[in-house]
């Protein structure tokens, strides 16, 4: 029994530190959507600095720790968020996982430089290298103490554990009791209602990135007498934090926090008692990995879109539909040029290297696979790599042609992709991506620890390929015969990208469900990407290892896989030749570096890392950006006659992005005709508004005055919502104006607007699900007071205002979102279908609240498909067709016909344009054609 | 499609012609070696050398002073004349990070671009570029801690092959020494602990064979330890050890893990009040002592080392000192990493010297076969023996009040067969 104490109080500390980081992942997961792989190196840098002020330096450890905690670590998490986390949030998962990942390893290598440098300077620092037993908070050694027989603690312990439960009360009671607590927790439910509600969401991401690297690096001070200083052993602790992460769901801090510490003790009971396993070598080391894995599997959401980041539109291509030569000219020049110079110009050294990048290409090709094609991130393709060379030695060694082995090896490799994809198919994004990093650790400690698949550290010998007169055995030929099978791979993979399996890929990358309802089989495809990029990394991997004449099973680790990603994503994982790029920049660039640049091994790395800042611009890669890059450039040359563009993408099919906005428009000079009238709370003025591309407004006026309701009417498709975003400034206009109470507000973003009094109720439930009722009004209305009045008015949200507010019906959540503006009523209000899906009593209410702002002065913007319902509070009645007011009047005035008419989607005589294909931005109607303006007041 | 895919076959096939008839043509003149005149990396006064060691890794572990070790050997032969006549042009070491793809590009560029004629020092935990050494005839000189150095022609270790292998042998010098500590093996039981991963059972497997063969009881012996990082934890791992010799604790704990390990694990043991002998192979270095907690951690630990501890006052060890001091201008913290660069270097040289004026890579070879000598830092050395088994010599040192003290001294023992 003493036994079980001892196990799950000393699991309790690497508990603690799972919970530290765990809980600083899940904040700034939900501050920006991303996984922060570079969150063990923030604590790594932490230990780094603690170590060096305190042993070098000599300063005093508590103060020193203080001052790290809490003011450096939250330094450098702003600072990431100011210069990426915060732009990273808005490109696709792939760049997101990559940036971090090049932040893993520049993180530590810009601490160990500065060290250098310091070093250098002759600061008494001390060298960071073999460091062990390091001191940390406490009393160095550590004090022990036996509690009773067998168990014992000691201070270091003792102090992670108060720190621990100290954070922990802290964060509780900052989250659960702080105006800051409830607002983070209100973005992470919503992040753009936060916006609404004139909190900048911005702001409060950065203030979860500072407290999340401040708890990395309170985790890394506590570590440093434990993990010392290794960053490698501090990723890897993260990975394994993760998993209570993961059990958090990566939203639940009060979860995550709990799920760190029952993994140090479950880790701790497994190590205690699992002799059953003794006979698998690397069951014990793999134990986190299996737990993680299992925790994925079992414990994420399955999501709709399992497997696939949909969330990264394509670039354009510009050379679509452009000629072959054009196409690939360039490249076959190139690579002609390559196999050339083999025998002509480079030195046996560079020919060696060259040859090298030319066969990590063929690996790097895998990728364009698995996340150009299917978008499913993989960090196990060294795995893929490993297993098929490791089999293809052992087959060689048992006699085996060179490739007869190869292609064994390949099948190999293909073999444990089907197997990983299978996580896949219920996976996705991050979760996928973790899994498959579960997996390749675990293949690394258990599969490849096999003596007889490994050969101890000695490894297989795979010497090179012998074809007829080629012998590869000569460098040149190596290069050559290696370009021979990367030019092929290109090839292939283009044609498979054009041909039906390859538009099924695409398909199921951009809308599985879609595909799926078009007959393309979601886990065949899934499957099939998989597997086929396990099949290239294990061929590529062969090649490799001929390349290094011999394969050890520690020669391509699970973090080996991580760099390759990073490499190739920074190139651009969406074509195959990218790869090839990438393969020779990551065999080239460190010896250019070393020969040309510096001697220093850590700027490079640096430089490398902060390639994560490049894909924050460029989330396509630096290869794909440079015609993006060109592209623009020449058109801005051209921009002044707006041409169409060749080979815009099918889904803008006609209208070059952009041009729309050049084009001069008269204005009617911003007064409206009728000169008594009060200026209007709100006003458009020519609004063109679209996305990426796509327009849907073309020219809308309209004018909302204090105490007025406006009812905008028309029929699905019509522009309504997109009206809505732009008055309420979630959607910058192209072209046109926002004015508000009189003041241009154009350019102003949603927070800006919100607190100027321009309040959009958003279409479904303008309320936090997972905020109790009182926090939700507490958002709004600070005093007790105030809620108080709420209350009293709401009976019916009194009674339960300690519950979540997602647990209540559609009418009380509405009747929610809008009892804190009837108490501080706002200038504007844009509701947009504040009816939707409600019962007709409830609607009723709704409605008579919507007056009851009017009677206050709010000016209401009011967006309903109900019109019949709607004309009863109406003042103005304005209908939207085709992204146009084509009748705007009071409501007295308004004839059933014209609401037939907006209805069915015919616009207005004269104003009538198709909104499908319209020709690119001819001058609008002038406002003289429109109906619309000088609205009349009641 | 069709055409492009044509026209690329046709390119394939012309280059691969022309690849083939280019390499037919080519072959064999990849090293510079066994033509008169020029050997390469040999000039009429100077040999050029160069080394690979990790210096920088991720997992904070670094072999840096092995390059310092190199240089204050390569110096004083300079200093001393050189070797035939001809001064050592020791270009330093190549930095490999502990990247098999880094140490096989170091190799290259030693041999391609800077064209030594050797490489000395070799120290990484890996060596990928063995093959690549050993096809192009660069005689190579390290720790022969990795398979690489057992059985190829040119790859030395400065203490011959130090992993047995099935029909080989293997070095009885910590069970030996460690009798001069527990006062026999006579009825004493030992606990042998390693990390959870192919090389913790290999590690298992030979000592468990050493020490039982050298009389010992092996009551416990197990890869079990998580080999990725290190344990918070030990109670789980202790407990079992100290239970193993039928519920009583054995009468010695042998730790075959690397520094941090040994730390966590030597705590968490003499936390419990153990009292028997404790020991492992790789905690021999006197930067330990400098941190309190380490030097708690590991007081009382006798470790093994295969060189003359720095403690033992010989007239090899006077020199070393010495030299060292020398080459890093100051008096530094004496490390192992230096002894491996230094008698990397030691190694080189004396074979060098023995190969004479005229010296080629076929000479240098010929020189190494039947080399011998004795009573250097390593023991008593022997070619072509140390590519096949360790020089078997070591001595066991005890940490005692923040000093190392010599428990067993440096001697050489007769290795057995390894089943």
């Amino acid at each position: 029994m003493s036994d079980l104490l001892g196990f799950v109080l000393s699991g309790l500390v690497s508990g603690a530190l799972y919970a530290l980081l765990a809980t600083g992942l899940v904040l700034s997961y939900s501050a920006s959507g991303l996984f922060n792989f570079a969150h063990g190196a923030t604590a790594y840098l932490c230990a780094l600095a603690f170590y060096e002020l305190h042993s070098g330096f000599g300063w005093p450890a508590v103060p020193t720790a203080l001052l790290l905690v809490c003011v450096v670590a939250p330094a450098l998490g702003w600072g990431l968020d100011r210069l990426m986390f915060r732009k990273l949030a808005r490109v696709g998962e792939t760049a997101q996982i990559v940036a971090t990942i090049g932040l893993l390893v520049a993180l530590p290598a810009l601490g160990l430089w500065v060290v250098e440098l310091l070093e250098g300077a002759g600061a008494p620092v001390k060298p960071a290298e073999n460091q062990f037993g390091l001191p940390g908070v406490g009393p160095s050694p550590a004090t022990s103490w036996q509690l009773v027989d067998g168990v014992g603690v000691d201070s270091d312990q003792l102090i992670t554990w108060v720190c621990t439960a100290v954070v922990a009360v802290g964060l509780w009671v900052l989250m659960r009791h702080t105006p800051l607590g409830l607002k983070l927790r209100a973005a992470v439910d919503n992040r753009t209602l936060v916006e609404l509600r004139g909190m900048s969401a911005d702001r409060l991401s950065s203030v979860a990135w500072m407290l999340s690297s401040a708890l990395a690096g309170l985790a890394g001070v506590l570590a440093t007498p434990l993990l010392g200083l290794s960053a490698h052993d501090f990723t890897l602790f993260l990975f394994v934090s993760a998993t209570a992460a993961v059990l958090g769901r990566f939203a639940s801090i009060p979860l995550a926090f709990a799920g760190g510490l029952g993994l140090g003790v479950l880790q701790n009971l497994v190590a205690g008692y699992a002799s059953f396993a003794d006979g698998i070598t690397g069951f014990r080391t793999a134990v986190p990995f299996l737990i993680l894995f299992a925790g994925l599997l079992f414990l994420t959401r399955r999501q709709r879109t399992a497997g696939t980041a949909a969330s990264d539109a394509p670039p354009i291509d510009y050379l679509a539909g452009r000629s072959w030569a054009r196409r690939w000219g360039p490249w076959a020049v190139a690579a002609v040029l390559l196999a050339v110079a083999f025998y002509t110009v480079t030195t046996p050294f560079w020919s060696g290297i060259l040859a090298q990048g030319l066969a990590i290409s063929l690996v790097f090709i895998s990728f364009t696979v698995v996340t150009g094609l299917g978008a499913m991130v993989s960090l196990a393709q060294a795995t893929f790599v490993t297993g098929a060379a490791l089999v293809a030695g052992l087959l060689m060694s048992h006699g085996w042609p060179f490739a007869a082995a190869a292609l064994a090896g390949t099948c190999a490799a293909a073999l444990l992709g089907a197997l990983v994809a299978l996580p896949a198919l219920r996976l996705g994004g991050r979760s996928l991506a973790l899994a498959t990093l579960a997996l390749a650790f675990l293949a690394d400690q258990v599969l490849f620890q096999m003596g007889w698949l490994r050969n101890g550290d000695t490894g297989w010998e795979i010497p090179r390929a012998l074809f007829g007169p080629v012998d590869l055995n000569d460098d040149r030929a190596m290069g050559v015969a290696m370009l021979v099978l990367v030019t092929v791979a290109v090839a292939g993979l283009s044609a498979l990208r054009g041909s039906p399996s390859g538009r099924a890929m695409l398909a199921v990358r951009s809308a599985p469900a879609a595909a799926m309802a078009s007959g393309v089989s979601v886990v065949r495809t899934k499957l099939l990407l998989f597997t086929l990029s396990a099949g290239l990394a294990g061929f590529g991997g062969v090649m490799y290892a001929s390349y290094n004449t011999r394969i050890t099973a520690t020669d391509f680790t699970a973090m080996t896989g991580l760099i390759w990603l990073a490499v190739v994503v920074a190139a651009g994982v969406r074509r195959p030749q990218f790869a090839v790029v990438a393969g020779l920049v990551f065999a080239l660039v460190p010896h250019l570096v070393s020969d040309y640049v510096t001697e220093s091994v850590h700027l490079p790395v640096i430089l490398f890392g902060l390639a994560g800042l490049a894909l924050a611009n460029d989330p396509d890669g630096y290869c794909a950006a440079l015609p993006v890059r060109l592209h623009r450039r020449r058109a801005a040359v051209f921009a002044s006659p707006p041409h169409p563009v060749t080979g815009a993408p099918p889904q803008t099919p006609d209208r070059p992005s952009g041009s729309s906005s050049n084009s001069p428009r008269l204005r009617p000079g911003g007064a409206p005709r009728r000169a008594e009238v009060v200026t209007p709370a709100l006003e458009l003025r020519g609004v063109h508004a679209g996305y990426g591309g796509v327009h849907v407004l073309h020219g809308v006026d309209l004018a909302v005055h204090p105490g007025e309701i406006l009812a905008l009417l028309g029929p699905n498709g019509a522009g309504k919502s997109t009206t809505c975003k732009v008055a309420a400034g979630l959607l910058a206009p192209s072209a046109g104006a926002v004015h508000v109470g009189g003041r241009d507000a154009t350019r102003e973003g949603v927070v800006r607007r919100s607190r100027a009094g321009v309040v959009l109720a958003p279409e479904g439930r303008g309320i936090f699900p997972n905020l109790t009722i009182e926090e939700n009004l507490a958002l709004r209305l600070t005093g007790k007071d105030q809620r108080d009045a709420v209350y009293e008015r709401f009976a019916g949200l009194a009674a339960r205002r300690r519950l979540v507010a997602g647990s209540l019906s559609g009418g009380e959540q509405q009747m929610l979102a809008l009892a804190p503006l009837l108490l501080r009523p706002p200038q504007v209000l844009i509701a947009d279908e504040p009816s939707l899906g409600l019962a007709p009593r409830v609607v009723e209410e709704v409605f008579r609240l919507l007056a009851e702002l009017r009677e206050a002065g709010t000016a209401l913007l009011l967006v309903e498909e109900k019109a019949a319902e709607v004309l009863g509070i109406a003042d103005t009645v304005a209908y939207l067709a085709q992204g146009r007011v084509s009748w705007c009047g009071p409501r007295d005035q308004v004839q059933t016909d014209r609401l037939t008419e907006a209805y069915l989607g015919i616009a207005a005589p004269g104003t009538h344009r198709p909104a499908q294909a319209p020709e690119p931005q001819g001058p609008a109607p002038g406002p003289q054609a429109s109906p619309t303006r000088g609205v009349v007041r009641p | 499609m069709l055409r492009p895919i044509r026209t690329l076959a046709a390119a394939a096939a012309a280059l691969l012609l022309a690849t083939a008839c280019n390499s037919a043509a080519t072959s064999g003149s990849g090293s510079g070696d066994g033509k008169t005149g020029s050997v390469r990396g040999v000039t009429d006064d100077s040999i050029k050398v160069g080394g690979i060691v990790s210096m920088t890794t991720a997992s904070g572990y670094s072999k840096k002073d092995t390059d310092l070790g190199a240089k204050a050997r390569f110096d004083r032969a300079n200093a001393e004349g050189g070797v035939g006549g001809r001064k050592i042009e020791y270009l330093g070491a190549e930095d490999d990070g502990q990247d098999p793809a880094k140490n096989l590009a170091a190799a290259r560029k030693l041999v391609q671009q800077d064209k030594v004629f050797a490489v000395a020092p070799m120290s990484s935990v890996t060596f990928s570029g063995a093959d690549f050494l050993q096809k192009q005839k660069v005689p190579t000189f390290g720790w022969g801690t990795l398979p690489s150095f057992c059985g190829p022609t040119y790859i030395y270790g400065f203490g011959g092959c130090m992993v047995p292998s099935p029909g080989g042998t293997i070095s009885q010098t910590w069970p030996e020494g460690l009798k001069d500590v527990m006062g026999g093996s006579k009825g004493k039981s030992v606990a042998i602990l390693a990390t959870d991963n192919d090389a913790g059972n290999f590690a298992i497997r030979t000592y468990s064979q050493s020490f039982t063969s050298a009389g010992y009881e092996v009551t416990y012996a197990k890869a079990a330890v998580p080999a990725t990082s290190v344990p918070s934890d030990w109670s789980a791992y202790t407990k079992e050890i100290l239970r193993s010799d039928a519920g009583k604790a054995p009468d010695a704990v042998v730790s075959v893990m690397q520094t941090p390990y040994n730390i966590g694990l030597f705590t968490a043991i003499k936390r419990t009040g153990y009292k028997g002998v404790i020991t492992d192979p790789t905690d021999y270095d006197p930067g330990l002592l400098a941190k309190s907690a380490t030097r708690k951690a590991l007081d009382g630990v006798h470790v093994l080392l295969s060189f003359q501890p720095f403690e033992q006052d010989t007239a090899a060890m006077r020199q070393f000192k010495e030299d060292i001091r020398k080459a890093a201008g100051k008096d530094v913290p004496l490390n192992m990493h230096m002894v491996t660069g230094y008698m990397s270097a030691d190694l080189f040289l004396a074979i060098a010297e023995k190969a004479g004026e005229d010296l080629t890579v076929a000479s240098f070879q010929k020189a190494a076969n039947g080399f011998s000598d004795t009573g250097t830092l390593v023991g008593d050395r022997a070619e072509p023996k140390g590519r096949t088994e360790s020089f078997g010599c070591g001595a066991l040192v005890q940490l005692k009040d923040g000093r190392y003290e010599v428990s067993s001294p440096f001697e050489c023992y007769e290795p057995i067969p390894f089943k």
